[in-house]
């Protein structure tokens, strides 16, 4: 007898990809002003300081306060060269082939305290940055100072234009200076400050900030951008447990939720609240295996290709990410990531093929390196004691033990989890990796640098960092484009940080929300929020 | 008495001293320190800064100095300062003090007004349709953790009436209303709890009371009922209550994570969890120690309060 299936997870899924149009449609209205947004971020912000800190938490709540010197345009779901917008620059342009990198300021932007903001707030910000040894001050801590290794100094000619001279070509230092983590600071605050307070230029300033409970923020009427924003105020109100933030929105006490949250989440709190939108969007951050090549014997090639063919990525869609999430290499996959690998080439990496066929192959590596049934392969495979990693670590196992790996997992506490993958301390481990923008600079140099920090695996190739310099400095974006995906071949081939998949994320909102702009392939560029509005 | 109490207060302060070396010890057991944890959010870890970042918190001391100034400190007062907000560490606890203390006299205020008066009916009417009535609603309360009763209690709310209670905290000098609406859904959930284990307790010393001669004797005395059960049974039975009472108030105190959580509450417990996450020392020792305190303090209370009910108890005394 043919049996049917049932059709509403079909029409769900049609459901959550039609309805982002909705919001969309809905800009076209007249722009209301007044009301106060209140939305829970991810977590409570550890400061308001986004130079010191490395979590989308901070970038959230802090960049309502703030400007940079140029930004990613909301309005663009795609973050790129070209979707670039000034903001505290009113022009910039690249000199000397791009080894100069020079920007005219605006005239009319105060800093929240009222004192005037000038080229010498940018010197101060982007010394400190880099690490000069000229700047009047140190970060606490540094994790973007990578960014930067490439200027050689900073010049403010006058009040109004400042000029980054670069050792070297870099076309990407823009997009990174468009970063939600490239702020612009005022050079007569103390850094400390920046702890529980903010003064910025940005469109809203900070009314209070109870740490741990809420970030508060008034509209600064003082906005440069004439009309902006709409919003009254802003609210972030921090909410640990999940279940309280579903019944939060549910309950309109929230307007906007959903940072974190997966599909199932999204579609618990539409359940109870049919009127509510949600927003499934692509995102830059992706779960990845980390396989320590300074210990035996993940040092052997085959070994690790068996591990990285064990994990069925279409077992990883359905299991850990319940249907939201892209495949790709060590970039993030078109049509909503720039650099990332052709499809073609996506649908052929280690994982992708059929699950039998790739287990059997990697029985036969394991062999030929020794390991079989009577000497199984036995490892410990670590992971931060969050659920988004454990779920995934859980079927990690058990994708390991089909083809004869006894993995044992290991939950380490989130606090020491950083600290413990800098120091190689693991054999296997699975990863969350979310980089501020969707480049080659950031994400190679970050993670598959010889010796960088964050380049948590140990791995390291001579011919992969010659050519990371190279693209870093190709101007042509087609020559650079190529570049990159000879890159990401090699590593693939490597077995250097096997990306299982790239997560996607959701957000929940009421009908009234208007203007939330949500970007595909970066989720900590997006968060000034002057162009928000409610319709109510 | 006096020389009792003296005892006491020395015990306490010797059990105080004690609670100061195992929080300390322990923080310093758990692997990681705040600058790990700085390091954390930062998303990697350079040595070097990490090195100059425990040089200024004055972690990089050895272990006893590190306690003795912390002590010396607290005795003086002294709280010091988060690591992680940079604040003093009083101006971060304080604020949340009277939360957690709201939230519990209202959960045992709850718990004493619905737990003894069952518990007492209960015992009165053994073997009735109410007593076994009122056991299977004590059970219940016992067998329903706080937390997930005020999940349950949310989520009923939020989809019969599209409400739950605020998400940010209304002082009670700000809206003294709103204040007590946002506290009463998670103060009858914890309070439904303690109630059940106070009306067990309740019930069954009352029934060991009752079965006293000199209760008997005050029924065949022809005493009215309300007289004979709560005059000369209940204050006899309440001993053990007082202490239960006693002991509900000190966990309340600090050990209301999961319904802080789940209410999003501001509270002495909830904060303590994220800092011993966060390894923020001065906070995690004061908060701990505070909590100490009050626990100590609430025993020292409950101890006297025994005079007063049973005169027959003289302490100080061979």
């Amino acid at each position: 007898m043919v049996r049917f299936r049932p059709l509403w997870p079909l029409a769900a899924v049609t459901a959550l990809i039609a309805v982002p149009l909705l919001p969309l449609a809905a800009s076209a209205q007249t722009p209301k002003y007044g009301g106060v947004l209140v939305t829970a971020p991810l977590s409570a912000a550890p400061s308001l300081s986004p130079h010191e800190e490395s979590t989308v938490a901070v970038v959230q709540q802090a960049s309502p306060c703030f400007n940079n010197l140029v930004y990613y345009d909301p309005a663009k779901k795609q973050e790129s060269g070209d979707t670039i917008i000034p903001e505290l620059a009113e022009k910039w342009s690249w000199q000397d082939n791009h080894r100069n990198l020079v920007f005219l300021l605006r005239r009319d932007v105060k800093w929240h305290d009222g004192k005037p903001f000038t080229s010498q707030d940018v010197k101060y910000t982007f010394d400190l940055v880099r690490g000069s040894p000229d700047a009047k001050g140190r970060l606490r801590v540094n994790p973007r100072k990578l960014w930067y290794e490439n200027v050689e100094g900073i010049e403010a000619p006058d009040p109004h234009t400042v000029v980054f001279r670069l050792k070297k070509p870099q076309p990407s230092l823009l997009l990174m200076l468009a970063s939600g983590y490239s702020p612009v600071y005022p050079a007569h605050v103390p850094l400390p400050e920046f702890k529980n307070k903010c003064i910025g230029t940005g469109p809203f300033k900070l009314k209070e900030n109870k740490p741990g409970e809420y970030v508060e923020y008034v509209k600064n009427p003082d906005y440069f951008v004439k009309g902006r924003p709409y919003l009254d105020g802003l609210k972030f109100v921090v909410i640990r447990d999940r279940s309280t933030q579903i019944a939060a929105v549910q309950s309109g006490q929230l307007d906007v939720a959903g940072t974190g949250w997966n599909r199932a989440n999204a579609e618990d709190a539409k359940k109870g609240a049919p009127k509510l939108v949600v927003v499934e969007a692509d995102s830059n951050v992706n779960d990845n295996v980390l396989i320590n090549f300074k210990k035996a014997p993940f040092t052997d090639r085959r070994v690790r290709q068996a591990i990285n063919l064990a994990m069925d990525r279409k077992g990883y869609l359905i299991g850990p990410r319940q249907g939201a999430a892209t495949f790709g290499g060590a970039l993030l996959p078109k049509p909503a990531g720039v650099w990332g690998l052709p499809a073609a080439e996506v649908s052929r990496l280690a994982g992708m093929g059929d699950p039998a066929k790739q287990k059997a192959e990697a029985r036969k590596l394991l062999a030929e390196a020794g390991f079989g049934a009577n000497n199984p392969l036995k490892f410990t495979l670590s992971t931060r004691a969050l659920p988004i990693y454990v779920d995934t670590a859980s079927w990690m196992v058990d994708q390991l033990q089909q083809v004869g790996i006894e993995a044992t997992l290991e939950q380490i506490e989130t606090g020491v989890w950083h600290p413990k993958m800098t120091r190689l301390e693991y054999q296997v481990a699975l990863n969350l990796t979310g980089v501020g923008i969707d480049d080659p600079d950031a994400q190679l140099f970050e993670n598959y640098r010889c010796g960088s920090q964050r380049n948590f695996s140990g791995y390291c190739s001579e011919e992969i960092d010659r050519l990371m310099l190279e693209q870093s400095q190709t101007l042509d974006r087609a020559k650079r484009l190529a570049l990159v995906n000879d890159i990401d071949r090699k590593l693939q081939a490597d077995g250097a940080r096997p990306v299982l998949g790239w997560g996607k994320q959701h957000w929940v909102m009421w009908p009234h929300v208007k203007g939330w702009a949500v970007h595909e392939n970066s989720i900590y560029n997006v968060s000034r929020r002057q162009d928000v509005w409610m319709a109510k | 008495m006096k020389i009792y109490i003296l005892k006491r207060v020395i015990i306490a302060g010797v059990t105080l001293l004690g609670m100061s070396m195992l929080i300390f010890v322990l923080m310093r057991l758990a692997p990681g320190n705040i600058t790990d944890i700085i390091f954390e959010s930062a998303g990697y870890v350079d040595e070097a800064d990490r090195h100059r970042l425990e040089a200024e918190l004055g972690i990089d001391k050895p272990v006893a100095i590190q306690y003795l100034n912390w002590l010396g400190d607290f005795v003086r007062g002294d709280l010091g300062k988060s690591y992680r907000y940079e604040l003093p560490a009083w101006d971060v606890i304080k604020p949340r003090l009277p939360v957690t203390l709201e939230l519990a006299v209202l959960a045992l205020g709850f718990s004493v007004l619905l737990g003894v008066p069952t518990g007492v009916i209960s015992a009165v009417r053994r073997g009735r349709p109410v007593d076994y009535a009122l056991r299977v609603f004590s059970l219940a309360g016992l067998s329903m953790p706080s937390f997930w009763l005020g999940m349950i209690v949310i989520l009923l709310l939020v989809r019969s009436l599209g409400w739950i209670p605020s998400m940010t905290y209304v002082s009670p000098f700000d809206n003294l209303g709103a204040n007590l609406f946002q506290f009463l859904l998670p103060a009858l959930a914890v309070g439904y709890r303690s109630s059940a284990l106070i009306m067990r307790i309740t019930r069954s010393t009352m029934l060991e009371v009752l079965r006293e001669d000199y209760i008997r004797t005050a029924w065949a005395k022809g005493q009215r009922s309300t007289q004979v059960v709560w005059r000369h049974a209940f204050k006899n039975a309440s001993l053990p209550v007082i202490t239960l009472i006693g002991i509900e108030f000190a966990f309340l105190i600090g050990g209301l994570i999961v319904t802080e959580t789940v209410f999003n509450l501001p509270g002495v417990a909830r904060y303590l969890v994220d800092a011993i996450q966060g390894r923020d020392y001065p906070i995690v020792q004061n908060l701990a120690m505070l909590i100490a305190v009050v626990v100590v303090t609430a025993n020292l209370v409950v101890d006297l309060l025994y005079t007063w009910l049973d005169p027959r108890i003289k302490y100080g005394q061979a």
